[in-house]
Formats: C-alpha cells, structure tokens, sequence
C-alpha cells in the first residue's frame, strides 16, 4: 500500500516540475527528462516513472487534478448546497486550480485529442467527471449513473475548451458558459418526469389481458 | 487462516477490488431483476389469486435486498450495471409472460430464478474472504431468504405448472446469462 502511495508522490513530484517546461517543449519524453533532472533525479526517471510516455504523464496529471479537487470539495462547505450548485463549484474548481499552468493544460488538450489518444482521454475525462460526481454526493445506482456523467461529460469538456481561450477578468465568462449549460442538461430529466408522469396516468394493459384470457380459470386464478 | 478476498486470483482473473465490485454490481441488478419480476406477476395476477400475498411478501424482501446493495453501490464506489433498462423491460416481461400462463407457471418461474440465485449466493460467499465477514454475512442471509421463496413457491404446486421442464430450463438458461452480463457490464 505505502509502496504504491511512494510511486504516486514520484509521479506527483515529476509532473508538477515538469509543467513549468511544457509550454516550451510540449508534453514529450523530453520534459519528462526535464522535470527529472530538475528535481536532482536521474533524467532516466522520468520515463521509469511513466513508461507510457506523455500521455501517461497528462492521465497522471487528470488524476492528480481530481484527487486536490476532492480534497478541496471535502474541505468546502458542499453540503449547505444545492446539488447543481455543488457540481458548478466542483467543475470550476478543478478547472480554476489550474490557471498557471493554461499553456500546459491546453497542450495536454490538444495530445489527447489526436485519434490515437482517444481511449486516453475517454478514460480520464469520464474518471474526472466521475470524481465531480462522487465529491457532490450523488448516490445513483441506476441508469441515471450513466446519464448524468454522460451529461457532465458534455458541460466539462465544453467548459475546458471555452476556458482556454477566455480573456475575461477571472475567467467569468467562463463561469458564465458553464452556468448556462449545466442549465441545458438539467432541463432534460425534468422533460423526462413530464412525460413519465404522462403514460403513468394510462391504465395497466396486462390486467385486462389476463381477464380475457381463456385459460385463467384452468390455473386456478379466481375471476374478480 | 484467514483467506482475503481475490487473493488467489490467477492472470487472466479480475483483481480483488474488481471481484468485489462484480461481486456488488451482479448482486444489485439481481435483485433489481428479481423485483421486476414480482411486480410483473403481481400486474398480473393482481389482489385476489391464492399466492397474491406470499407474492407481496416475497416482492417486499427482494426490495429490501435491493435497498441494501443499492446503498452499497453508492457506498463502495461501484459502478452499476449498464443493463439496468434491460431489467427494466425483461424482468418485468418475465413476470407478466409467466403469470399470464397461469398462477402455476408463475410459481414456476420463481423455482427457476430463485434456485439459480442460490447456486449464485453460495458461489460468492465462497469467493467472499475474512476481510468482508458484512458483505458475507449478507450474502448468507439473503441467500436463505431466496431458498426460502422457492420452497413457498414449490408449496404452491409449481411443478404441477404446464411443460414444468421446459420453462423451467428456459428461464435458468436465461437468468444465468443475465448473472453472466451484469458481472460485467
């Protein structure tokens, strides 16, 4: 267990000096060397650490970036909120905590999304949301599981892209778009109940099909 | 000797984390499926059959099986199944089909899942080591209680059901490939 937490703070240590390089270098396995040598390790340390290169190195990143977002979700007041209010707080809060490093965050952007890195960010865009999720305390265990970090995956990435290209003073206009499509995806489970509510109120079909059927009698159910 | 969870798992195998997780995300849709099911015969077969109340009965313990494992998806951090919309329609359908062929054939139809659920139970709780004795412990007591609703729905003449055999066989073979998806997906 501790050993895995001691290759986790490496890997932790490794990325956060290797951020300051990438808006020169780009995410490659030269940074890595970079941050390696920055920290008086080997420089073969970086690519011992992630053997998967730039992408590991950038999932590595998502990760770490979920795990200070729950941290600071669990220090914040998240239960005196609503529960849209808590996944806006919790998505600007693991975007914002990244503004120094913007350059850094868009290249790893623009990696993830060649095709060939597509299971990558797949995979660490879905375990972010996931996170959000998790740290606003929701408890589904049905479809709805599914449905709401689908929606989420939709609001985030929007959100992230809008963000790197924002201007505005402290990134309202940002907060702003999000707003407006966490407003979007909200609507649609209410449409949803609407029409539940609506083909609730028919009555049951299977009921007066087993009053018609012949053969009730034969199995001893007893006519109403 | 204490025996952990997953411990002698094989490459190829999942991890003890993943066994545990398929361990809860199977046992959730179950007994989701299995309450589609009462509610499905039920709709059917309504207030005033004979087994109306030992359906009630039985439909009451399968949800608080389902309370019990859906607090445990939310709690452990597992994924639930993507084949919930499937139970949705097919333990629903399942229930409704049998209860239309008779009182019987419904009985007969929870002989076969009930016993299927069984086999499944003790299988787990073999997997299950010493460092989960409440989610063991859980698995028994269910178990029991599914034992206990096919012996009910024996009493009820369910091997007296039309082609007892055949749709008993059908409904086995299916609910082990659901078992099989759901372990999964």
């Amino acid at each position: 267990m501790s050993e895995t937490h001691a290759m986790r703070d490496l890997r932790d240590r490794l990325i956060l000096a290797a951020l300051p390089h990438v808006p020169f270098d780009g995410w490659s396995r030269r940074v890595l060397r970079e941050a390696a040598k920055s920290l008086d390790f080997d420089e073969t340390m970086g690519e011992r650490a992630f053997p998967g290169g730039a992408v590991a190195a950038i999932e590595h990143l998502g990760e770490l970036a979920d795990r200070r977002m729950a941290e600071a979700a669990a220090a914040a007041d998240l239960a005196s909120m609503r529960l849209t209010e808590r996944v806006a707080w919790l998505t600007r809060r693991r975007i914002e905590a990244w503004a120094d490093h913007r350059e850094a965050v868009r290249r790893a952007v623009t990696l993830l999304s060649l095709p060939t890195n597509g299971a990558a960010a797949m995979r660490t865009t879905w375990r972010t949301v996931d996170a959000i999720w998790f740290a606003a305390g929701d408890a589904s265990a049905d479809f709805g599981y599914y449905t709401k970090r689908a929606g989420l995956v939709a609001v985030y990435t929007a959100t992230l892209l809008y963000w790197l290209e924002d201007e505005s003073d402290g990134f309202a206009d940002s907060w702003a778009f999000m707003r407006r499509r966490l407003d979007e995806v909200s609507s649609l489970p209410k449409m949803r109940e609407a029409v539940r509510q609506r083909v609730g109120s028919l009555p049951n079909p299977l009921r007066f099909l087993a009053e018609k059927m012949p053969a009730r009698r034969h199995f001893g159910v007893s006519r109403r | 000797m204490t025996k952990t969870t997953g411990e002698d798992h094989m490459p190829g195998d999942p991890s003890p984390r993943e066994l545990l997780e398929r361990i809860i995300r199977v046992d959730q849709a179950g007994e989701y499926g299995a309450v589609r099911i009462y509610q499905g015969q039920r709709a059917v077969l309504g207030r005033r059959a004979s087994c109306a109340e030992t359906l009630r009965h039985m439909e009451e313990q399968e949800r608080q099986h389902l309370d019990c494992f859906t607090r445990l998806v939310a709690e452990r951090r597992v994924r639930p199944t993507l084949m919930q919309p499937l139970w949705h329609v097919m333990g629903f359908a399942l229930g409704a089909g049998t209860a239309l062929l008779g009182e019987r054939a419904a009985m007969a139809c929870t002989v076969a899942v009930e016993e299927v659920i069984d086999e499944h139970y003790a299988r787990q709780a073999e997997q299950l080591g010493d460092d989960e004795p409440e989610l063991k412990q859980t698995v028994e007591e269910y178990r029991a209680h599914e034992v206990a609703h096919r012996d009910a729905a024996l009493a009820h003449g369910a091997e007296r059901a039309p082609g007892y055999p055949l749709l008993v066989s059908a409904i086995k073979t299916g609910s082990r490939l659901a078992i099989w998806l759901s372990e999964r997906l």
